[in-house]
């Protein structure tokens, strides 16, 4: 669903004041129901058209039953990731895998956490406000570098590349390859065809050693909820909506579906084991980032994937994948007709 | 008189239901399409902005675009001419009323009665890096397929989609070359096997000619089905790597699906309505006058 273009065509209510009425349970306001920060993605030029219902963490994920077995511990930082690599390799297992025939998932996997290791998360949403220079940044080039320094090493799957994330992670969940990025949502989407024996813990992506950013940040999504201007019963679908936000059905339904949700304290209790670490993740974070103009620029985003493709492949370097995707967010910058939108 | 127009009341009471619905889920649609392709529009509202030849003049300049109608001409001619002298030969080989024979035809059918989904996912599966069949014949015969897998790499990934696309529509050719054979009067065969005829000389100057309506068809059939391939596109490759297999329905569907610009879209569609419309009938100009008229049964 394309969202903003609804909402830049007034065919969404404003939930701003709706959000400053009562919430369905306590005392507050439904608006103090949400974390601000996560909130604040479904807003377009100050206007809350969409809401925030479950909210997804992006990382990377491995077996702490393989790890603790060959002794490995989780890469903190990329240098750790390099040695850790080599060792898995020399076990006769790939050490990483990944979605290739969706490169989004190494976009926001790799190269955009590494994007925020090295320049910080201003480096990311400059990118994303298409300033001058921003694609083809000294920290998006040594970001990009990092993918074809693994690449060279032999540290990815082979055939990764063809992969679907299905494929990819069913690769990871039978233990032919060591780590997988992917957000929180892959417990859920694996659980049917995840040997029962096999494990999965999330951490954040290996932060790049001697980055100016910050090592605690983590890149986040949702799932917008929107109300329709034209929709027969406005008022019920927001009666509604608040009633799943409300705490205790919000708590229920992360215990439930093992999805973390954008309700303060929703996260409070006992946890499902493969949400405990994204929750400890997500609260001892001390900033939070969400790529945001996937939605806004498609053809950007699309130029960047294909442009992975063939870094991936060899065809182009690092330089020329940055200098492909600042064109393209030069030829987004320059149409008139294409609504610009600032982090 | 009265019968003449009791007649034609008859007529248009068959006829009309039939073009009723033509009209309304054909011809209705094909008038919006040209008429969106002079707007830029989103797709989520009412408003929309008349923008004349704008869409046009944008695709023109689009280097996707002209690479996308490049790939769908290669796929043309690749797979079109694969698919037909496969079919031609399958046809001859399986002519006759054995019972092998007409087992034989039914397991060509086998890909064209199952949807193109289908049959790119079994493909896909097929061509899976790590455990794919094909991948591992291919990787013992010496090709190096396993990185970055067929469907990812430049060197094959347009070969798989054509390989496919053959091996789907194959069945069909089969049917029409065989059932085009049939057609062929046993007098004939008779007079040239006399005459010293034979094989492939047989084949060239006597069977290749009187298939003349069945080639007509055939490559019809061919265009329309190929400048329209999208599914296979779409699940396979994703028109990936890099473009590499993108089609010009598939960039269609990116116009639409991933960047919301219908009115772009439609102009694209305004262009394969065209492409489409003009070789159907360069080929039915060419096939127009048959040389071989009465020469079949």
């Amino acid at each position: 669903m394309k969202h903003w273009d609804l909402a830049e065509e007034d065919q969404l209510v404003d939930l701003g004041p709706a959000l400053d009425g009562k919430a369905a349970e306590g005392d507050g306001t439904w608006r103090e129901s949400f974390d601000p920060q996560i909130l604040a993605l479904g807003q377009l030029k100050g206007v809350q058209y969409t809401l925030p219902y479950y909210v997804m963490i992006y990382g990377w994920w491995y077996d702490p039953e393989v790890f603790k077995k060959n002794g490995w511990t989780v890469p903190k930082t990329y240098s750790e990731l390099l040695t850790l690599s080599d060792k898995i390799k020399k076990k006769g297992m790939a050490p990483i895998t990944f979605q290739g025939k969706y490169p989004y998932y190494m976009i926001d996997g790799m190269l955009l956490p590494w994007v925020q290791s090295i320049g910080g998360i201003d480096a990311v949403n400059a990118a994303q406000n298409l300033e001058e220079g921003a694609w083809n940044s000294p920290a998006m080039l040594q970001a990009t570098e990092r993918i074809v320094e693994l690449k060279q090493k032999g540290f990815f799957q082979e055939g990764a590349t063809s992969m679907s994330h299905t494929e990819a992670q069913q690769e990871f969940v039978q233990g032919k390859a060591a780590m997988v990025p992917c957000g929180s949502w892959l417990f859920s989407e694996m659980k049917k065809t995840m040997p029962a024996t096999a494990k999965m813990e999330y951490f954040l992506p290996p932060f790049i050693d001697g980055g100016k950013g910050d090592p605690t940040a983590v890149l986040i999504g949702i799932e917008p909820w929107m109300v329709p201007t034209e929709a027969k019963n406005k008022e019920a679908a927001i009666e509604l909506f608040k009633y799943m936000t409300s705490l205790s059905v919000a708590k229920k339904f992360v215990q439930e579906k093992g999805t973390l949700m954008a309700i303060k304290g929703s996260d409070d209790g006992e946890l499902p084991d493969v949400l405990k670490v994204p929750s400890k993740t997500l609260r001892e974070s001390k900033a939070v980032y969400s790529v945001q103009f996937r939605h806004w620029y498609p053809t950007l985003s699309t130029e960047l994937e294909n442009g992975l493709t063939s870094l991936l492949n060899g065809q182009i370097s690092a330089k020329e994948f940055c200098d492909r995707a600042e064109a393209a967010a030069d030829k987004v910058r320059k149409d008139p007709n294409i609504t610009k939108h600032k982090v | 008189m009265r019968n003449t127009k009791g007649r034609n009341a008859f007529i248009f009471a068959f006829l009309s239901p039939a073009v009723l619905i033509y009209a309304v889920f054909l011809v209705w649609p094909l008038l919006q399409s040209f008429q969106m392709s002079m707007y830029r529009w989103r797709g989520v509202s009412r408003n929309r902005k008349f923008i004349g030849a704008e869409n046009f003049n944008n695709l023109f300049q689009d280097p996707v675009f002209w690479k996308s109608l490049q790939n769908t001409g290669t796929l043309l001619v690749v797979a079109g001419i694969a698919t037909i002298a496969l079919g031609v030969l399958l046809a001859h080989l399986t002519d006759g009323d054995g019972a092998v024979r007409k087992f034989a035809r039914a397991i060509y059918l086998f890909p064209q009665v199952i949807s193109l989904v289908a049959v790119a996912l079994i493909w896909q599966f097929q061509l899976n890096p790590k455990y794919g069949l094909v991948t591992d014949m291919l990787f013992r015969i010496g090709l190096p397929v396993r990185d970055p897998g067929i469907v990812r790499d430049p060197r094959y990934a347009f070969s798989a989609i054509a390989v496919a696309f053959v091996w789907h529509a194959l069945g069909f050719f089969v049917l029409l070359f065989s059932a085009g054979l049939k057609q062929i009067s046993g007098e004939i065969k008779e007079a040239s096997a006399l005459d010293g005829s034979e094989g492939w000389h047989r084949f060239r100057h006597v069977t290749w000619p009187l298939l003349w309506s069945v080639k007509r068809t055939a490559i019809t059939y061919l265009l329309i089905h190929i400048l329209t391939v999208f599914a296979l596109v779409f699940v396979m490759t994703e028109g990936g790597p890099d473009r590499g297999t993108e089609t010009i329905v598939s960039y269609l569907y990116e116009q639409i699906a991933k960047n919301g610009q219908y009115g772009y879209a439609s102009a694209l569609a305004v262009v394969v309505f065209g492409v489409s419309m003009v070789a159907s009938l360069a080929v039915l100009a060419y096939f127009r006058k048959d040389p071989t008229a009465g020469a079949r049964a």
